[in-house]
């Protein structure tokens, strides 16, 4: 039976894979979108310490991180609109105005 | 977990952030084929380690098969070329995880993560991605930032605090969650397990109700933030800049000296 | 007693200073000359209360002033602000403050084209102004140091006042090659001031001249007569090149680029003869090596020559008359050498007066014609501007030697010691007397006689009233001043200096002699003798004019024969020997292109290190550049990477 550890490792994965996507992506909706991938690494993180303290509490957690997560991308993705309303393009490089 | 296994699994993760950057999009002397060997590697790897730690090979096989489908998705989703793909990719990341949320026997999370994920902000993502999504398929998709240096600093991160998720102990067994909980609701039979669904509803509505109306005013500003967002309205005097032109700005250096 | 000195001499030093200063600062522009004017005519008022004071003390000890102690180290030597007030300096000082204050008044009308004044009008008088300071520093100082501050100050005075046309190149290389010949004379003043003070441990005159006359070093042992003869020659060096005789002469013809009146006053009257100054003051230290003094001597005489010759054939009225400067300094040298330094004080003296008065009418020529100054190009003046003509008359009768004016009375004396030391060096003096009638008045002739030639546009008139004043009052010195020493009036020129040289060239006359002298002297002094002289010098001036005046005006075309028949002298002449040409092409050609050898250097090797040291930072910034390049995935990822150390750090994974 998998123990705690395990969970909080894939959690850890998934957190980072969320990570590298989100500084590596240039398309500004695929950032956001493992900026998601993140929030599911720490929803598993939480609940896994849930399941370790054998309280409800850490899935509490987890459904206002959910709330949060909802919150997040319905901005972010406003933004998103905006700025390509503002540059016609998704590339978050658009947005570097220094030369270099 | 001993020092030998978290070195193994340093190993795990070197090889599967090998073939990672391998397999972030790039535009030349794409080696999409050395990533997939190295990220195979990796989760055979991964599968041993789990096989050396895991004694019973209970209901283990449900967690392997989960976390393997979530890693690998999650690895298309920040790896494929094109959004809509990372969208999709991006459902099966959310079910793996409801699938393992549910191992972890927090099935209303797992319900309420499918519901709001894949049923809302995904839809709201793959409305966006057709919105302003470019046809064809635009540089900025094909080629990843740094890919190195993001393989670098997330393999670090990653490693630094798995490989002290080793001193967890065990989960406890599971106990009478009523008598546990100070103020004892009126309503609920004593002396029975909850059902995970009465358990989270009764906390959330007694010791975290004040955590709850947040949550919803939190909503609130969230959904008039997004229209006040969506207006159209911006003042004609803020300079228009030039057309944008990817391969003009990015990546080019100045003259060195 | 002292108090009047006190203060006769700080007027004379701070007047021209002050004068100077107001007239650089005060911007009053047209009226710039009246601050010059006033604060030399105070020094020159000061000056001559100076001398009836020395002539009235009559044989007394000099008066040594000490303002106070300028720098002092702490074992016990101190170089003062110290002023020796004897009768060579009062001298000195009231002829510079005289010829000064003549000069000042005629650059009033001078330096004014039309009535309106030239550009750097108060830049002129300040200058002047500030020569008359730098110069009464010279004359007054008490010790060497102060000699030596002044020397260079007159330098400096000199470099700004014959570039003083800045804009004009030839004028701007004159002033460079005028202040770097005047150095390599100083460098050698330098060598000697400082072997002084090796030898004598202090650099006071008094106590310099004192062991020197005794023999002794400040340490008590005996003084060499290589020592001596060292510090002589080094001394020479430094007069040589302030007082252009030969190899340093090269930089006062050039100096004419300057306006007249800096010519009169610089180089003719005051700062050439600083060099004869230096030499009468150190006469002590020059009497007790009789090699230096025959050196002096050889020079004199031989430049005096050199320059007369090429003076034969310079076209420029200017240029004449600085060779002619030349030669009279060598007159004054060779009168030095022979010990017979009353004699050249004297000359000086007179010297002073005609040759400014000479310099100053040809100024005046100058600015009738509009800076035309080459005798080629103009004739017949004698018309045209008949005060000019006159005053130029006298002052040339008075170069040449013309009986009973005062140049005839001085140079008459030089050329009798000099013969009475050296056949040789006699002769040659005479002859450069010969020369010397004659190349002023082939000027004369040239410029003034014959007929009326103007050059294209120019409508002259007399000069104004500032300028004929001073022409005029030069004039009556350049005929009267002789006549301070003549036996008749008993001489009270020389017996007024007499003191200043008792213990030194006239005591050591007769040695300076014996050396020079060998088998080849006239050492009889009789009645015959000396005015049998006065007839051969005369006779000569007579015969100089008479040849001028035969080639020039009765005959021209003699003179095409004599240049046609002998065109490698004349070319060697007019070349001026060629030294010009020489010192280029040995000095001043390696000099520059050692420069530009260092230019390259520069530009190469040390912009190149600095390159080398600048790509540090280059090569860092490039490097780091991209941390900071506005994309906000990068600052992220940067951000991520300061979290995965922080982890890192924390968890102690």
């Amino acid at each position: 039976m998998p123990g705690v550890t395990e969970y909080v490792i894939l959690g850890t994965i998934l957190f980072g894979l969320g990570l590298i996507g989100f500084v590596s992506r240039r398309n500004l909706i695929v950032m956001f979108l493992s900026t998601e991938v993140m929030f599911q690494g720490v929803v598993i993180n939480a609940v896994a310490f849930a399941r370790l303290h054998n309280h409800v509490e850490g899935q509490v957690f987890g459904l206002l991180l959910l709330v949060i997560a909802a919150v997040e991308a319905g901005l972010a993705l406003g933004m998103v609109v905006l700025l390509y309303r503002r540059r016609g393009t998704l590339d978050a490089e658009a947005w570097s105005l220094m030369q270099g | 977990m001993n020092v030998s296994t978290a070195h193994l699994l340093y190993l795990v993760f070197a090889i599967g952030g090998a073939g990672l950057y391998f397999l972030l999009p790039r535009i030349r002397h794409s080696r999409t084929a050395v990533g997939v060997v190295l990220g195979l590697a990796a989760a055979a790897a991964w599968i041993l380690v789990l096989a050396l730690r895991v004694v019973a090979p209970g209901g283990a096989a449900y967690f392997y098969l989960f976390s393997t489908i979530a890693v690998i998705a999650a690895v298309r989703v920040i790896t494929h070329v094109k959004p809509v793909y990372s969208a999709l990719y991006f459902v099966l990341v959310v079910l793996a995880t409801a699938a393992l949320l549910i191992l972890l026997r927090a099935e209303f999370l797992a319900a309420a993560l499918v519901i709001i994920y894949a049923g809302a902000v995904l839809i709201t993502y793959l409305f966006v991605i057709m919105f302003a999504q470019q046809a064809g398929s635009p540089v900025y998709d094909r080629s990843a930032r740094e890919p190195f240096l993001a393989v670098v600093v997330g393999f670090v991160l990653t490693a630094a605090v798995a490989g002290r998720a080793g001193d967890l102990p065990a989960p406890k067994r599971p106990t009478i969650v009523a008598a546990a909980s100070p103020a004892p609701i009126n309503s609920l039979p004593a002396g029975r397990l909850l059902e995970n669904t009465e358990a989270v509803g009764g906390i959330l509505m007694t010791r975290y109700v004040v955590a709850l109306e947040i949550a919803g005013l939190l909503l609130l500003i969230a959904m008039i933030g997004a229209i006040a967002l969506s207006r159209k309205r911006f003042p004609s005097e803020w300079p228009v800049p030039a057309p944008f032109s990817p391969l003009g700005q990015v990546g080019r250096e100045a003259e060195p000296f | 007693m002292h108090d009047t000195l006190t203060v006769s001499a700080l007027v004379i030093l701070l007047g021209p200073l002050a004068g100077a200063v107001v007239a650089a600062v005060a911007r009053v522009g047209g009226r710039s000359h009246w601050p010059a004017i006033l604060g030399v005519a105070a020094a020159f008022v000061a000056s001559c209360v100076v001398l009836i004071h020395v002539n009235q003390a009559d044989g007394e000890a000099a008066a040594k002033i000490v303002l106070y102690s300028w720098i002092s180290d702490g074992a016990g030597s101190t170089f003062d602000i110290a002023f020796l007030i004897d009768p060579l300096s009062s001298l000195m000082l009231v002829t510079v403050t005289g010829i000064a204050l003549l000069v000042i008044i005629y650059s009033r009308d001078y330096m004014r084209e039309g009535g309106i004044i030239v550009r750097g009008y108060e830049r002129f008088f300040a200058f002047l102004s500030l020569f008359v300071f730098s110069m009464c520093i010279l004359i007054l100082g008490g010790n060497f140091l102060l000699l030596y501050v002044g020397w260079e100050a007159v330098g400096l005075c000199s470099y700004l006042l014959i570039g003083f046309y800045y804009g004009k190149p030839s004028a701007a290389a004159a002033a460079k090659k005028a202040f770097v010949v005047n150095r390599v004379g100083d460098f050698g003043f330098g060598l000697a001031i400082l072997l002084i003070y090796l030898s004598f441990g202090t650099l006071d005159y008094d106590i310099v001249f004192d062991l020197v006359q005794r023999g002794v070093l400040a340490s008590g042992e005996a003084l060499t007569q290589d020592r001596t003869t060292t510090i002589a020659l080094l001394l020479l060096c430094g007069a040589c090149g302030k007082s252009a005789q030969l190899p340093l002469h090269v930089w006062l013809p050039d100096a004419m680029e300057g306006p007249s009146p800096v010519s009169a006053l610089i180089h003719a009257a005051t700062m050439v003869t600083a060099g004869v100054f230096m030499i009468a003051r150190c006469g002590a230290v020059f009497a007790a090596s009789p090699t230096a003094m025959a050196i002096v001597a050889v020079i004199g005489a031989a430049t005096a020559l050199f320059a007369a010759t090429i003076a034969l054939v310079q076209t420029d009225m200017k240029r004449v008359l600085a060779y002619s400067t030349i030669s009279q300094l060598g007159y004054m040298f060779l009168g030095m050498g022979v010990s017979a330094a009353d004699s050249a004080l004297f000359h000086l003296f007179t010297h002073a007066f005609f040759k400014a008065l000479l310099f100053l009418a040809a100024g005046s020529v100058m600015h009738a014609l509009a800076g035309v100054i080459d005798v080629r190009h103009f004739g017949g003046l004698r018309t045209v501007l008949p005060w000019t003509f006159r005053t130029f008359l006298i002052g040339a009768l008075a170069l040449s030697g013309f009986p009973l004016l005062s140049g005839f009375f001085s140079k008459d004396e030089i050329i009798h010691h000099a013969l009475e030391a050296n056949t040789v060096l006699g002769v040659m003096a005479l002859v450069t007397a010969l020369l010397t009638a004659f190349y002023t008045f082939r000027i004369v002739f040239l410029a003034f006689f014959g007929r009326k030639r103007l050059p294209e546009g120019v409508h002259p008139h007399e000069s104004g009233g500032w300028m004929l004043t001073s022409l005029f009052v030069l004039s009556a010195g350049a005929v009267a001043a002789g006549y301070l020493g003549v036996d008749v009036t008993g001489k009270p020129f020389h017996r007024f200096l007499g003191p200043v040289f008792a213990t030194t060239f006239a005591a050591h006359h007769a040695d300076h002699i014996t050396v020079l002298a060998g088998e080849h002297s006239l050492t009889s002094t009789g009645f015959v003798a000396n005015y049998g002289l006065m007839v051969v010098s005369a006779a000569l001036a007579l015969l100089g004019i008479a040849g001028a005046y035969l080639l020039y005006v009765h005959q021209p075309w003699l003179a095409g024969l004599i240049r046609a028949s002998s065109p490698r002298l004349y070319r060697a002449l007019w070349n001026k020997y060629f030294v010009d040409d020489l010192y280029d092409a040995v000095l001043v050609r390696p000099a520059r292109q050692f420069g530009r050898f260092c230019v390259g250097l520069d530009d190469y090797l040390i912009d190149g290190l600095l390159w080398v040291a600048t790509a540090v930072p280059r090569g860092v910034a490039f490097l780091l550049r991209g941390l900071q390049n506005g994309a906000m995935q990068g600052y992220g990822l940067t951000m991520l990477a300061g979290v995965a150390v922080i982890v890192v750090l924390v968890l102690g994974a």
